[in-house]
């Protein structure tokens, strides 16, 4: 039996799952697939609406609104948890870059602006902010190929030239090496881990390059080494290289999620893919066992110790249905969810406020530990981590990542040492 | 300002209008047609894509039933490329009155109907999924249409013989000379210039919108606009259309259509075509009703839901909208009101467009003077080009197969419906499309299961990149890649007009990754903030309250 296990794989659950590794738990970690990480842009955004010190803002946040996910992992709690990712990252030879002094501004495929608090080192050269505020150094070229149809260089170029900094789109012609049928962004990224490829590309980067002293590519430079690919394309270009995130599957997500898989394993964890977690069962206010759905069978899993980090909407640990019910999947706890399917959309798509469903998930009190509608725990021995909280909409609020960094983090804490 | 003469007017881009065209084209009369918005863009695009074999209609609406019955046979041999032989069947459910059944047959056979009955065993042979505990079923002629398609290929062949297609010109005006009817001003809503229309004959083919258009010449016609909602299902449930065997009601049919399978419908009044929203109790009518047929089905993932409005001419009292007559009806404004020059085409189906566009140009020629017969049922619509393989009527597997011969799965840009770069690229060149919508009736695109997710972005660059780079008229503030934004996000917020009365379960879970993508990867919000009016969509085409539909928030 193992004394922990965690429920879900996406950035929060695995997280936990390294602080209870650290602690000296051999954490066994349940999910239905591989988290959502592989969705989203593979940088750790802490508070997009910080307009100077991120430190500052999250010491206002957790003043003004202590219902937040960011007040239960308190502002110690960030800082120690960016601090053990950023050496998990850095053992692996990704390092990610970046401070909670401010945010960068990082260049969408859309050419749009995005802050980031902390990203890998191979998206670095992309800091709008290098060269001045007024953006007066020379042209950025951005490129593509017209085989990967999740990335377009021209519309990213022009919409930043509209922003005030120059850009330029160009499509690179496929190296013959690489014919294919069909062309996804991990086939990009394996195509990337071949030196013989970059060869080819870095060529062709010198030609396109102009005066462009920095060029955006997408982020799919390889899977095994991305680092090594970034300078060996820097050396053959002449330019500085830098990753912009492409659509889903995300390739700097998918780096993420096996360094953390590498880690917890050779600590002593592991992780049970493609076993979502239907149900648990308890006794006298702990939780003894989960269930989960196996490809033949349900499996029975008893621990002492349990962290939930199944996610909200988008992760699958909150679920709806027509009749307006929603509910938490993994251990069916209560939810914090808008009333009737009425009140759950605001009618514009892009409304700033964000759609008020996304704002369901489980209430806890400062130890993380589940709360029914009177405000009682529900199982003294389970933590919950990340968008599965309720009192936020991560995606809205820019914090996607460093909320389930943090929380996660302080989650496997709790667990390894006060429950 | 410009001036366009043609012998004949067409107003109205639906089936009905697009028919009109063709048939007066292939008599070698000059006409013209304006639609408000692009092709389709009225009731034509927005219902269940049923061909009727007649057997809905053959208790309370004799003449319909007949119509559909013969149109049915036509519109096999003329536009086989946008039909699928689905077949159909009338089940009774055991929430049915099997008294009906005679009355059914009785009428099947009194209208031309054909219908047999099959074994129920045999009938669940065929679907699975459909109730077991059916009692008895017909099976009928019944079949699905792409109505996109089909006007696009009848708009296609009246072009080639000579005819004009104006869409986004929007009536505003008709000018009389006395008690006749002379020309019409229009407004182009792209670029807001004025179009004189000088005409000897008008034919008012706008649907739901007839009563609006009649009006400006003075004349009144009473169209009562019946408000249809359909949800479309993630999967084909079934690959037959099945109705309830019993008198048309909310929800008593499904059609398989494409990749989809769609519950109708409701039938709803509302006072105007161009305000309405869907309510959460039509949602669950189609659902719980879908469930007598399909058991379960109301479990199932929910793509999208819409609504359409129906041309019902009302020319008597009738208590109950359901009770309107589902035939056509042509209004001779000069022998009816004593206003020379204009006829109007209301009410009928989709699957008579024909007859009924048969029927007006007739009238037309006749006050023309013109002998030319109709040609319309003989000569076959033209498959739109660089698509041999889609002869034949559509079946299933068909777009997959094409994509298998040509090894082209590498450039598809909507994986749920199979569009390749190639055909976004011509929707994008032919220089018809205002807008990324446009691309989807023209395509398909984003009308599968992730509605958009993945296809927006990638439609909205290659517009970016095809596209001139003149800046529209009202100049939107970041040139021309501001415009591919605008676009997308006009795009983004149709979808989610759509999505929102069904969005829960794993469609919710679909656009929440949608905001993953537009909110967190690509950062749509933080680029510079767009003008007012383009936070509506209104940028895209125009701000015009006639077409405002599309832009008000259900």
């Amino acid at each position: 039996m193992r004394d922990t296990i965690v429920i879900g794989a996406g950035l929060s659950g695995l997280m936990g799952a390294l602080a209870l590794a650290d602690a000296g738990r051999r954490p066994l970690v349940l999910a239905k697939g591989q988290g959502a990480m592989q969705w989203a842009a593979g940088t750790i955004d802490v508070w997009g609406a910080a307009n100077g010190s991120l430190r500052a803002a999250l010491g206002e946040l957790i003043t003004t609104d202590p219902g937040h996910p960011y007040a239960r992992a308190g502002a110690a709690g960030v800082e120690a948890a960016i601090d053990r990712f950023r050496a998990l990252m850095e053992s692996a030879r990704y390092p990610y870059v970046g401070s909670l002094e401010r945010n960068v501004l990082l260049p969408t495929a859309l050419g749009a602006l995005r802050p980031a608090a902390f990203f890998p080192a191979t998206m670095a050269a992309g800091d709008m902010r290098l060269g001045g505020a007024a953006h007066a150094g020379p042209p950025l070229l951005l490129a593509g190929f017209h085989e990967l149809r999740d990335f377009f260089p021209p519309m990213a170029a022009e919409n930043l030239t509209g922003q005030g900094i120059p850009a330029r789109g160009v499509y690179l012609t496929l190296p013959p090496i690489a014919r294919r049928l069909d062309f996804n962004t991990r086939v990009f990224a394996q195509l990337f881990d071949d030196p013989a490829f970059r060869e080819d590309v870095g060529r062709q980067l010198r030609a396109a390059r102009g005066d462009a002293t920095r060029i955006g590519l997408p982020a799919v430079l390889g899977l095994r080494d991305p680092l090594g690919a970034v300078a060996h394309l820097q050396a053959l270009s002449g330019a500085q290289i830098f990753e912009i995130p492409t659509l889903p599957p995300s390739v700097p997500g998918m780096r993420l999620f096996t360094i953390f898989r590498e880690a917890i394993v050779k600590a002593g964890g592991r992780l049970q893919i493609g076993a979502e977690v239907l149900r648990g069962e308890g006794a006298d206010g702990a939780l003894t066992a989960v269930y989960s759905a196996a490809a033949a069978r349900e499996q029975t899993h008893r621990a002492n110790l349990f962290l939930l980090a199944t996610g909200g909407v988008a992760g699958g640990g909150v679920r709806t249905d027509h009749t307006g019910s929603t509910w938490e999947t993994a251990l069916g706890l209560p939810l914090q969810a808008p009333g009737g399917r009425g009140e759950w959309f605001a009618p514009r798509f892009l409304n700033e406020a964000g759609h008020p469903i996304y704002r369901a998930g489980i209430a806890t009190n400062p130890q993380l530990q589940p709360l029914d509608a009177a405000g009682a725990v529900v199982y003294r021995n389970v933590a919950v981590s990340g968008a599965a909280l309720a009192g936020s909409d991560p995606i809205r609020e820019r914090c996607y990542s460093g909320m389930a960094l943090a929380t996660g983090w302080r989650a496997g804490q709790i667990l390894s040492s006060e429950l | 300002m410009r001036t366009i003469d043609t012998d004949v007017l067409v107003i109205g881009g639906g089936a009905t209008g697009v028919g009109v065209l063709r048939d007066l084209a292939l008599r070698g009369i000059r006409a013209a047609l304006v639609e408000k918005g692009d092709l389709t863009h009225g009731t034509t695009g927005r219902y269940h894509g049923l061909l009727h074999s007649g057997g809905r209609y053959v208790v309370k609406d004799k003449q319909s039933a007949s119509e559909c019955a013969v149109e049915n046979e036509i519109l096999r041999r003329i536009m086989p490329h946008c039909l699928e032989d689905t077949g159909g069947f009338f089940v009774v459910t055991p929430a049915d009155d099997e008294a009906y059944v005679p009355l059914f047959l009785k009428g099947c056979q009194e209208t031309g109907v054909s219908v047999h009955e099959i074994a129920v065993r045999e009938a669940l042979r065929r679907e699975p999924l459909l109730n077991p505990r059916i009692s008895r079923a017909f099976e009928v002629r019944d079949g699905s249409a792409d109505s996109f398609l089909a006007t696009h290929s009848n708009a296609e062949d009246a072009v080639r013989h000579g005819a004009q297609v104006l869409t986004y010109h929007v009536v505003t005006g008709l000018e009389r000379t006395g008690d006749r009817v002379t020309g019409a001003v229009c407004e182009d809503m792209r670029s807001g210039e004025t179009v004189h229309i000088h005409t000897s004959y008008i034919v008012n083919a706008a649907g739901a919108w007839a009563g609006k258009i009649a009006e400006l010449a003075g004349v009144k016609v009473t169209v009562v606009p019946g408000k249809g909602t359909m949800v479309a299902m993630n999967h084909r449930v079934l690959n037959t259309v099945v109705n309830r065997c019993k008198p048309p009601a909310d929800g008593d049919i499904i059609v398989p259509i494409h990749t989809v399978a769609v519950i109708g419908t409701t039938d709803v009044h509302v006072p105007d075509p161009d305000v309405f929203g869907i309510e959460a109790w039509e949602v669950e009518r189609m659902l719980s009703e879908g469930e007598q047929l399909v058991p379960g089905i109301s479990k199932a993932r929910v793509l999208r839901a819409w609504a359409g409005v129906r041309p019902l001419y009302k020319d008597q009292d009738v208590a109950d909208d359901r009770d309107i007559p589902r035939t056509y009806k042509l209004l001779d404004h000069e022998a009816r009101d004593g206003v020379k020059g204009m006829i109007s085409m209301v009410g009928g189906k989709w699957t008579t467009y024909r007859m009924m566009a048969q029927e007006a140009t007739d009238a037309v020629a006749a006050k023309l003077g013109i002998q030319a017969e109709c040609r319309t049922h003989l000569e076959p619509l033209p498959i739109p080009a660089g698509a041999e393989r889609k002869a034949g009527l559509y079946w299933l597997g068909k777009p997959l197969a094409a994509i298998e011969a040509d090894s082209s799965y590498g450039h598809l840009i909507c994986e749920c419906e199979l569009v390749t770069r190639e055909r976004v690229v011509d929707a994008i060149t032919s220089g018809k499309a205002a807008n990324i919508d446009d691309i989807r009736r023209d395509t398909r695109l984003g009308m599968g299961p992730c509605q958009g997710g993945f296809c927006t972005y990638r439609a909205a660059a290659l517009w970016h990149e095809l596209k001139p780079a003149t800046p529209p008229a009202n100049d939107p503030p970041h040139g021309h890649a501001g415009n591919s934004v605008a676009l997308l996000r006009h795009f983004l917020q149709e979808r989610w007009k759509g999505l929102t009365v069904i969005a829960w379960g794993d469609q919710l879970r679909q656009a929440r990754l949608d905001e993953i993508i537009y909110l967190d990867t690509l950062g749509l919000d933080l680029l510079p903030a767009p003008a007012p009016a383009e936070q509506n969509g209104a940028e895209m085409v125009t701000a015009h309250p006639a077409i405002a539909t599309e832009y008000h928030a259900a």
